[in-house]
């Protein structure tokens, strides 16, 4: 019976999967020259990645002792970046989940539409959006500059880092409202009621009920949100500035531009690697087989 | 006792202004009578909306992206439903690695994943390009998403409802669709709409997987790069803003006229 | 070296016959359901920019078959390229002169013959023997469209000292850092060797060492006083036109895009020298229509009338001589040409190095920018 359920989706994601992971793992262990692919097996692009030298490439004021240090590089700044814009994400999110679940009575589902329109238009034009806002002449410095609060605009608004977090936090807000809403609104009312009758704060009913039951929730989210950022390279470029590059470029690059696939295919793979890694021990650390067991 | 007026109202209310704001300079632009979107305005003119209608090529993409992306959000969600149904329900040996599997169209670059089903499409199974071979490509990568919405929704879900339904003598198929189904809804409803903002905004899978004809991003793309487009674009947000404004109110006015009853924790 | 090129190429958004039926068909006449199968044998399916699906641009085709052919629009060659080397088939393909070699190389372009093309007599002679056009001695792209790359500046907004005295050194000079803004590529390198005194043609093609030497010096300092590095020209024109960038690296339609919005803007003649880059039509062997219909087409795009579409509404260059006799004067000044011939023999047309030495390029580009935070 489960099997006959699962069939249809999992049939459908190994036919189209199944390929396409081969032909990623097998070019990690082969070689390019020029237009043409060698076949023979080698490990060198792996090791291309972790191969040490002892002339230090010194980045952001770490020494990295590596002959090519910038997958490695990318991989942390990536890393960082998607994790400062996964926790916005979940800490602007989960309040406004938890509005839209307690608070609204009835039209729920007006609410959480009224959430996702302003992500119906387009990614390019939102991203476009966001320079308007925080752009020489836009919206805040124009805003300031009006009340007389400034003389000249302000220039760290766009192009660093700070408006790659902002605008990744914008885009994939919806993505993090919608499982964290969908697991605070199973919550059984009763057991809230039960506490309060026993004497529990609001804030009590909170740390004690509310958050641990949304916890697989919430969790679901930021991991919606984390994985897919660390691998996306269209927002740093967009709004960035020069230091816009991140892991996912370096694997555009080297596919399109460098006809590096093998190499190419060997960063993806430890990227995807390094992710699996990072959100198992996240899952063993925060206990979420034992959350998941618990009903509620 | 939950309608008051306290720091979740007025923290609901920036959150939507957050969201909303910088869309909403999108109107403000689109009406402002000049090719480059900064402050001061220039002056109001209606001339961007006549470009954006002239433009039959941009229309047309939008209409094939909408189609492209009410295809893919059904479908996904259609596959997915069944799926964590049986994830979430049934203790199916594997399950954790089956979950992973499924989850791993997340991790590859999508790159990886275009340019590979692009050679299984052409050279492999021989079909022809066409706005269907990106919808399969889009219910690959929107398969996640959706599983992760329904999955959090019906993890934990007390069995005994169901067991009930089917003591009472229902069959499978109407314990199904009176119990389960509407007890999953808040999360079906979630995973439409998730696979239909990815299949909207996806461009790297689209431009590979299309033939001749395109979808909104992929012709968004090669014309941002043309300056003089931008405000008709702008006009294009507001118009996709507005349709979908008016649509949702429609729907909600729709609802209150018929079903007055209704359990107000559900949607 | 545009990675990109932009045009205004539909300003006045033409409708064609093509466009009607694909939004007839978008209106639910069923164009999801493969249309183009029954005649994919036969029409003609080009790889294109977007935007340069109009028909003006190749209207004596349509003239004489009756429809526009296929078009698969692109915004970059590589996504271009690996889309075709994927096996997508397409007949016709628009790169650039530092593009066309990929296609060479990968074993896509054929040979083209150009006695089968009317307009090649009136092609400018240094169009038809420039690298990019010729490789290994066989015509390999048929040149269509060209502009110029230099400095573009406000002059409201830039010292009088680089007005006296253009020179490329201003992406260099920490006197401008964060007002400037170069193009995404490894010219950046190139342009600053420039600087330091050497000729184009010494260094276009450096590598190793060399190379090296020059990205650490030069390459690092364009990223540094880069406010950013350019890939789309909404993005630089919107900042120009705003004043957050005073001069950056831009083509001739800029200028005519922001002097038309009462915008002051000037077009540099640097004393390194300005560049000059131009695209074409290159045939592919993936095709499966009738090559004579190719040959059709690129002759189309070489016409003295599709060149004054493209320099009236555009702002480009065209690469035949007499699009520039039957143009508007006043909108061929206006692109900052005057006179088209000794301009393009004034100026630095760009050269491809080997595909070793370009994939270095590309690879060192990369690396530079990825070390900045």
């Amino acid at each position: 019976m489960g099997f006959g359920l699962l069939a249809p989706a999992l049939t459908i994601m190994v036919l189209m999967l199944l390929l396409p992971v081969m032909a990623l793992v097998m070019l990690s262990f082969w070689s390019q020259s020029g237009f043409d692919i060698d076949r023979s097996f080698t490990l060198e692009n792996y090791w291309k990645l972790i191969e040490p030298s002892d002339e230090p490439t010194v980045w952001f004021g770490i020494p990295f002792y590596l002959k090519y240090p910038i997958p490695v590089i990318l991989m942390i700044k990536s890393l960082v970046m998607s994790l400062v814009a996964t926790i916005a994400v979940i800490g602007l999110a989960y309040p406004m989940a938890y509005f839209v679940a307690f608070r609204v009575r009835g039209n729920k589902a007006f609410w959480i539409i009224l959430l996702t329109i302003p992500f119906w238009t387009s990614y390019l034009l939102r991203v476009f959006s966001w320079k308007i806002v925080l752009g020489f002449n836009g919206a805040i410095n124009s805003g300031l500059m009006y009340l007389g609060l400034i003389d000249a605009p302000l220039e760290f608004l766009l192009y660093n880092p700070t408006a790659v977090i902002i605008t990744l936090a914008h885009s994939w807000v919806a993505f993090a409202v919608l499982p964290i809403y969908v697991s605070l609104e199973k919550i059984d009312r009763s057991l809230l009621e039960a506490a309060a009758d026993l004497g529990d704060s609001r804030w009590q009913r909170f740390w004690r009920i509310t958050l641990p039951l949304s916890a697989p929730g919430t969790i679901a989210a930021s991991l919606l949100v984390f994985i897919p950022t660390v691998g996306d390279y269209v927002t740093p470029t967009l709004v960035g500035g020069p230091g816009g590059t991140m892991i996912g470029s370096l694997v555009q690059l080297l596919f399109l531009r460098q006809d590096n696939a093998p190499l190419g295919s060997a960063v993806s793979i430890a990227m995807m690697l390094v992710i699996a890694v990072l959100v198992a021990l996240l899952l063993w650390a925060i206990g979420y087989r034992k959350m998941r067991a618990r009903r509620s | 006792m939950w309608k008051r007026l306290d720091g979740l109202w007025i923290y609901a209310v920036a959150f939507i202004a957050f969201i909303y704001g910088p869309v909403l300079l999108m109107p403000l632009f689109s009406l402002n009578d000049s090719t480059f979107a900064t402050f001061p305005l220039a002056g109001f003119t209606l001339r961007h909306y006549g470009e954006m209608f002239q433009n039959q090529s941009m229309m047309a993409a939008v209409l094939n992206s909408l189609k492209i992306a009410v295809i893919v959000s059904l479908l996904s969600t259609a596959l997915a439903v069944p799926a964590s149904l049986a994830l979430t329900r049934y203790k199916l040996p594997g399950g954790g690695p089956i979950v992973g599997f499924m989850m791993l169209p997340l991790v590859i670059p999508s790159i990886v994943i275009a340019v590979a089903l692009l050679v299984i499409i052409l050279k492999f199974l021989g079909i022809q390009l066409s706005l269907w071979t990106v919808a399969a490509g889009h219910i690959l990568i929107c398969i996640p998403f959706s599983m992760t919405v329904l999955m959090a929704r019906l993890e934990g879900f007390d069995p005994s409802l169901e067991e009930a339904s089917r003591d009472l003598g229902c069959s499978g198929w109407t314990t199904f669709w009176r119990v389960t189904f509407p007890l999953a809804m808040p999360g079906v409803i979630s995973s439409l709409l998730l696979g239909f903002i990815i299949s909207f905004d996806e461009f790297v899978i689209a431009f590979f997987l299309t033939g001749t004809e395109n979808t909104l991003p992929v012709y968004l793309y090669s014309q941002l790069r043309f300056p003089n487009k931008l405000p008709g674009t702008l006009a294009l947000g507001t118009l996709i803003l507005c349709g979908s404004a008016i649509l949702v109110i429609i729907a909600e006015v729709i609802r209150k006229r018929g079903v007055q009853s209704g359990n107000p924790g559900d949607i | 070296m545009q990675r990109i090129k932009f045009i205004d190429r539909m300003a006045q958004g033409k409708m064609s016959r093509r466009h009607m039926m694909q939004s007839a068909g978008a209106f639910g006449v069923g164009t999801l359901v493969l249309p183009h199968l029954a005649n994919a044998a036969e029409v003609l399916t080009c790889l294109e920019w977007g935007g340069y699906d109009a028909a003006d641009y190749f209207q004596s085709y349509v003239d004489k078959h009756g429809a526009q052919p296929n078009f698969s629009i692109f915004s970059g060659e590589e996504e271009a390229l690996a889309k075709v080397r994927a096996g997508f088939a397409a007949d016709v393909m628009h790169p650039c002169n530092y593009s066309v070699g990929r296609f060479v190389s990968a074993g896509l372009a054929v040979p083209l013959d150009t006695s089968r093309l009317s307009n090649w007599k009136d092609i400018f002679p240094i169009l038809q023997a420039a690298e990019g056009v010729v490789e290994n001695g066989d015509v390999v792209m048929a040149p269509a469209d060209w502009g110029n790359s230099s400095i573009a500046y406000r002059p409201d907004l830039v010292d009088d000292d680089f007005k006296a005295n253009p020179s490329w050194s201003i992406f260099y000079d920490d006197k401008y850092k964060g007002k400037v803004s170069m193009l995404d590529n490894e010219l950046a390198i190139i342009i600053g060797a420039m600087v330091a005194g050497k000729s184009y043609d010494d260094v276009f093609d450096m590598s190793g060492d060399a190379l090296a030497a020059a990205a650490k010096e030069w390459g690092t300092k364009a990223i540094d006083n880069s406010r950013f590095l350019w890939t789309d020209a909404s993005e630089l024109q919107q900042a120009m036109a705003s004043g957050e960038i005073v001069a950056a690296y831009a083509w001739n339609d800029l200028i005519k895009n922001l002097r038309s919005d009462g915008i002051p803007v000037e077009y540099a003649v640097p004393k390194e020298g300005m560049f000059t880059w131009f695209c074409g039509l290159t045939l592919l062997n993936s095709g499966k229509a009738d090559p004579a219909l190719a040959y059709d087409f690129i002759d189309a795009w070489l016409s003295p009338e599709t060149g004054k579409v493209l320099i009236e509404e555009s702002g480009y260059g065209h690469a035949n001589m007499k699009s520039f006799e039957i143009s508007d004067p006043a909108q061929v000044e206006a692109m900052g040409i005057t006179d088209p011939q000794g301009m393009m023999a004034d100026t630095i047309v760009f050269r491809n190095p080997s595909d070793e030495v370009q994939t270095e390029h590309n690879r060192v580009w990369g690396d530079l920018k990825a070390l900045k935070l």
